[in-house]
């Protein structure tokens, strides 16, 4: 410990700056870049660049959760089996599920229709992996193999199979970062789905519930109420479940309750999730868009939980 | 006269960048050791000849682009680190290992504190009771990591 080398680091004329100075045209430097970072998106392709060079740093700090991941799977051939039939099995029951659904959608476009409503249940969507996840816990954000090139664009919806899970933030060329909607940067427009109800929640940063502030004292929200997104702001495409109500709070003497609720969507299981491409309407011409690449959306999009139950 | 080990200081920050990266378990992910201050201020401690100031800034740099942080918060708080240990080497140096790793407790806290405050300047919210467990466990960390890290610097220095 108590080696100071005393070799060379006193010169009798020292030159360049001092300590002092340099430390503080460094802080100046780091003040300069984050006040232009927050202020708009002018450092965007320095960020991009950096990410992109600093690939195999992420690359090599996924290695022991990935090794781990090879030695679950060469273990476990015996529970992949069981896995695949129960797949098959659940494939099937969803497979009939889904011609139901198709003459249903045709009523309900009917229906829809009757109500001259523009809005169609068919999206464009297109299944991206998760590469990883922000480590750092008061940042709930993942990383997605599609970026740019795929036509992936900022504030674009991500779900999975059972409710809304963020948007997208960052764009890079082949990777895009989203912002899951427990993240307490993170705010979205919902309906409650039993009374029609219009407000939005935001992540508590917990990573396990969501927060409705400022609604009305005499609003009508009970514990159970189920959410769904609202296409109010021109976000998130409409009716995809986001949570359920599972605590109101009254302050004494305050103007406005509070509700919290816990996400629909599995945020911390599977590997996969879908973007969603919400149209407006007027903006895309055929109802239903025909690209190789891209999936129906609402008949169960392929879920990677493995520990769902059977379905009934 | 032996040259400056600048080979091992970079690689050592690259490898404090990665476990600062890593995935850990949920139950421990709160107190994640702050691996690349404690590597930036051991190198200030004890080899005046590399440039721990603009290491800091670089790896800080790296960091904030990794966690996706506002350009230059890693980087300021590290270069603030840096100044610090290298400012107060004199006195730093005279300590045993055990005082050392008491008198370094502050750094770490002024470090989780400048990023928390950031955090708020740039008006992201988080829970503040368990911003300060990385202080604990950082100062747990000390010790080893600096005899790991002294181990290295100095096979390096019989090498030459």
């Amino acid at each position: 410990m108590n080696t100071l080398s005393v070799s060379d680091h006193r010169h009798l004329f020292p030159r360049g700056p001092g300590l002092g100075l340099k430390t503080l045209l460094l802080l100046v430097l780091c003040g300069g870049l984050m006040a232009a970072d927050l202020r708009d998106e002018r450092l965007g392709a320095l960020r991009s660049w950096g990410a992109w060079a600093l690939t195999p740093v992420h690359w090599v700090a996924t290695l022991p959760d990935r090794g781990l991941q090879l030695l679950d799977h060469l273990q476990s051939r015996r529970e992949l089996l069981a896995e695949n039939a129960l797949l098959r099995e659940r494939q099937l029951v969803l497979e009939s599920r889904l011609q139901k659904m198709e003459s249903l959608e045709a009523e309900n476009r009917r229906i829809r229709e009757l109500l001259a409503s523009a809005h169609d249940l068919q999206e464009e969507v297109l299944i991206a992996e998760i590469l990883a996840a922000n480590q750092d816990p008061y940042r709930h954000q993942i990383m997605l193999n599609k970026g740019a090139a795929d036509g992936v664009y900022r504030g674009q919806a991500l779900v999975d199979a059972h409710g809304v899970l963020g948007q997208v933030v960052r764009v890079h060329p082949d990777t895009a970062t989203a912002l899951l909607i427990t993240d307490p940067d993170h705010g979205i427009p919902v309906e409650i789905n039993r009374t029609g109800l219009q407000t939005f929640a935001l992540g508590r940063g917990d990573g396990a519930a969501l927060r409705l502030p400022f609604l009305p004292g005499n609003a009508d929200v009970q514990v159970g109420d189920e959410l769904v997104s609202s296409a109010l702001g021109g976000r998130f495409p409409a009716g995809y479940p986001v949570g359920r109500v599972v605590e109101l709070r009254q302050t004494p003497g305050g103007h406005f309750k509070e509700a919290i609720a816990f996400p629909a969507a599995r945020l911390n299981q599977g590997r996969q999730a879908l973007l969603v491409w919400n149209r407006q309407p007027g903006e895309n011409g055929s109802p239903r868009p025909a690209d190789g690449a891209v999936a129906p959306a609402d008949p169960a999009p392929p879920t990677a939980a493995p520990a769902a139950a059977p379905p009934p | 006269m032996r040259r400056p080990p600048h080979g091992v200081f970079w690689a050592s920050g690259l490898v404090a960048l990665v476990l600062q990266l890593m995935a850990l378990p949920d139950a421990v992910a709160a107190a994640r050791p702050l691996w690349l201050p404690v590597v930036i201020a051991y190198w200030a401690l004890t080899e005046p000849r590399v440039p721990a100031l603009l290491g800091a800034l670089l790896f800080g740099l790296c960091s904030d682009i990794l966690f996706d942080n506002a350009l230059g918060q890693h980087a300021a708080a590290l270069v603030v680190v840096a100044y610090l240990v290298t400012r107060l080497r004199g006195i730093f140096v005279l300590f045993p290992l055990w005082q050392a790793t008491f008198a370094l407790a502050p750094v770490w806290a002024l470090y989780a504190f400048l990023m928390f405050w950031m955090d708020g300047v740039t008006r992201h919210q988080a829970d503040p009771w368990l911003r300060w467990l990385p202080v604990l466990a950082t100062s747990l960390l000390w010790p080893l990591a600096f005899t790991v890290l002294d181990r290295l610097a100095r096979r390096r220095r019989q090498e030459d």
